[in-house]
């Protein structure tokens, strides 16, 4: 499961030329707000062509869209040839999931996507969103957030403990991916707590708005020792005992432990080389 | 003798047309000695001089005028970037220009194969014994590494400085040797002399290659207790550096030596006990100069001390890992950092070809693709450091291991690292660019010469 969502511009052939290299599990190509108005047509366009070109390997990658009609049809269309992992809904609610469905069924596609959780409104549905059938992960969209509600953000993050607490409950309870809001400077100590705060909640990932910010957020989300030798443990004793259901240290293990553990030390493995600061 | 003119000393110096002068490059940008004294020698109306100076930077731009009127005929230098590189590289010069290593030079002096008739020593230091040293005064500059051979081995020797004092307790040239020192009102520009504050690259291309270097050498289980290192003052090398020093602190390590070029970086590591020496060639910032004045562990060193190939006692012979750059590499994995790949001149070997020889471990780090211009070619415009002398190459895209190195072939072969041939990197670097036009060098103007001695590449005028 990816750690580390990366926004790259749409419009800046460097950035998407380089944007595999970043060590990011998941690309966000964004066609929404790091583009102008007078820029989407070119944005698309550049992105669409990118992407059949060569669309980056070993990593996820998603488009961020544009919600508002024309900008959402245009997008869709030039997005529906390609080989991309979702798309990521701006603003999402119950009534644009709704909208997104429908235009997908008009070409019987089934294009998933990652819901963007950034208004008021959206937490009062958060449940029914995460529960959508397209939705395939979450994510808290905290900048837009502020701006809607009055809130100032800090590295602490007290004030969207409940936003990332109802988000996370949500995401969990619907069994898909619950992905953090970006920290929007680039100062390592303040990152490093905005990820903490993340990562003690229990999100799976978080987003970034610059390359840099990979390895940290890579290094959070990384098992740590402790975590890989008790999954180690239990995924031995579930090998020598063929059994899902056993006792280890005195403590009932099942079948989700189980599977947890393996999960975890699949995904060790899969970036023990996409660590963040060369160790 | 101590002289208050110019025109006094060279009264007393036997000028005379092809004559050898010498010239170090520790005053950098901010150099104004070689300056001042090649037009006194201009205005004194000498002709086919030879100039061998360690490095020649932008500052020296004056003297382009008398490369034209054929008062330089011969150029010998290491390293050279701006108006003068870009002269030479379009219109030659009148005799020839030999680039040199910095081990290669000391060698060259030290056995004769170089005669300096007069060597011009700026010093920003110089005691009533003319004694040198260059971490004292408004023009510090730290090691004075480049000149010592020069103070050794020249016909006759001047020191130059805009400081005199009455003792020095720690010099680094000794003054027996010296013939005569010249007052001037200044030896430079302290802003020009310092390369500024170094820092370490944040360009995020940069990172992730000092991320993969720093994995390779974990790899290759370079890290132990005594491994020395040395790499240089980029941005991206200053990256593996800090690293470096994160990685062995992690784990409780200190090594026994890091050589070369010296920067505050390296200077921590001293400091923080995670070096037991640093070997100090050229102070790159404040930091390595304050450090070299009062830490007994930092010393400075001749650059024979450093590369001389010859010299059974050179510091980089017992060099675990060298991090060096590139401007080009091709698929034998020469290196050129000498020119860019229509044939200007654009910097020179400097130490790269010697650490790169004599260190176990040679690691070239550097972007694929540089303004879009690829980083590997199938043969580099200009070989400055031989393939056979590099072992690995690293770029944002993967890694490349010279097929002579089995043994590190072997030893990486169960890792998850991104191993590639150099030809895939390369057709990496095409699937983005097309494959790049192959400019025509023009007519002969230079040779690059090894560090033993023998012609290693020739160097042409800009090609179409």
């Amino acid at each position: 499961m990816a750690r580390t969502y990366l926004f790259i511009p749409g419009n800046v052939p460097r950035m998407l030329q380089n944007a595999d290299v970043f060590e990011a599990d998941a690309l966000i190509i964004d066609l929404e707000d790091a583009i102008a108005t007078y820029e989407k047509d070119e944005a698309r366009e550049l992105t669409a062509q990118f992407l059949r070109a060569h669309r980056p390997q070993g990593v996820e990658v998603y488009v961020r869209i544009n919600a508002e009609e024309p900008l959402f049809s245009k997008d869709m269309k030039a997005l529906a040839p390609l080989e991309i992992d979702g798309v990521v809904l701006p603003k999402t609610t119950l009534s644009s999931l709704k909208a997104y469905e429908a235009y997908q069924d008009q070409f019987d596609a089934k294009l998933p996507l990652i819901g963007l959780i950034e208004t008021p409104e959206a937490f009062f549905e958060l449940l029914q969103i995460a529960k959508f059938s397209l939705v395939k992960g979450l994510i808290l969209g905290a900048e837009d957030l502020s701006a809607a509600t009055g809130m100032h953000r800090d590295e602490n993050g007290q004030e969207l403990l409940f936003c990332r607490s109802k988000l996370l409950l949500a995401a969990k309870a619907a069994g898909i991916r619950a992905i953090d809001t970006p920290w929007t400077t680039l100062e390592e100590a303040s990152l490093s707590l905005d990820i903490q705060s993340a990562k003690r909640l229990g999100f799976d990932g978080k987003c970034a708005i610059h390359p840099n910010q990979v390895p940290s957020i890579n290094d959070a989300f990384f098992p740590t020792e402790e975590e890989l030798r008790k999954a180690r443990r239990i995924v031995k004793r579930h090998e020598e005992t063929n059994s899902m259901r056993f006792s280890l240290d005195g403590k009932m293990v099942d079948k989700p432990v189980v599977e947890k553990a393996k999960a975890l030390l699949e995904s060790a493995e899969a970036y023990r080389f996409k660590r963040g600061k060369g160790q | 003798m101590k002289h208050e003119r110019l025109g006094e000393l060279l009264d007393g110096l036997d000028l005379r047309d092809g004559m050898c002068v010498s010239f170090h490059h520790h005053l950098r940008n901010g150099d104004k000695t070689l300056n001042l004294v090649m037009q006194a020698l201009h205005e004194r109306g000498l002709k086919e001089l030879h100039l061998m100076a360690s490095a020649l930077f932008p500052v020296h731009k004056p003297i382009l005028p008398l490369i034209k009127d054929g008062t330089i005929a011969d150029i010998t230098t290491n390293y050279m970037n701006g108006p003068i590189a870009e002269c030479l590289s379009n219109h030659g010069l009148k005799g020839s220009l030999t680039m040199q290593t910095h081990g290669g030079r000391a060698r060259s002096i030290v056995e004769g194969d170089n005669v300096i008739d007069v060597a011009f020593i700026a010093a920003p230091a110089v005691d009533k014994a003319k004694n040198a040293s260059g971490v004292h005064g408004k023009n510090a500059c730290g090691s004075l590494g480049y000149a010592i051979e020069d103070s050794l081995y020249a016909k006759r020797k001047v020191l130059v400085t805009d400081n005199l004092v009455d003792t020095l307790e720690d010099p680094q040239i000794q003054g027996d040797a010296i013939d005569d020192v010249l007052l001037v009102k200044t030896l430079g520009d302290a802003e020009g002399i310092m390369s500024g504050t170094l820092k370490i690259t944040k360009d995020p291309l940069g990172l992730k290659i000092a991320r993969e270097a720093l994995r390779l050498l974990q790899a290759l289980d370079v890290f132990e207790d005594g491994v020395s290192f040395q790499s240089g003052a980029g941005g991206i090398s200053l990256a593996i550096t800090k690293g470096f020093n994160d990685i062995m602190r992690e784990r409780g390590l200190k090594a026994s030596f890091y050589s070369g070029g010296i920067t505050r970086y390296h200077v921590d590591a001293l400091e923080g006990g995670l070096v037991d020496k640093l070997y100090d060639v050229q102070c790159f910032d404040d930091a390595a100069i304050e450090s070299l004045k009062k830490n007994a562990n930092h010393h400075a060193i001749s650059a024979s001390n450093y590369a001389n190939p010859n010299n059974a006692n050179r510091v980089i012979k017992d060099l675990d890992v060298v991090i060096l750059g590139a401007s080009e590499i091709d698929t034998d994995f020469n290196v050129n950092v000498t020119t860019d790949s229509y044939g200007t001149i654009i910097g020179g070997s400097g130490g790269h070809s010697d650490t790169a020889e004599d260190a176990k471990l040679s690691v070239i780090v550097s972007p694929l693709l540089k303004a879009r211009t690829p980083l590997i070619r199938e043969r580099v415009r200009t070989i400055t450091t031989p393939g056979k002398h590099i072992d690995c190459l690293i770029t944002e895209r993967g890694i490349a291991i010279n097929p002579k190195r089995r043994d590190l072939l072997e030893k990486l072969k169960d890792t998850r690292l991104p191993l590639f041939s150099i030809e895939e990197l390369m057709a990496k670097a095409h699937a983005f660019t097309g494959k790049p036009k192959v400019s025509h060098p023009g007519d002969k103007i230079g040779v690059v010469e090894s560090r033993h001695g023998s012609t290693l590449d020739n160097l042409y005028k800009k090609g179409d």
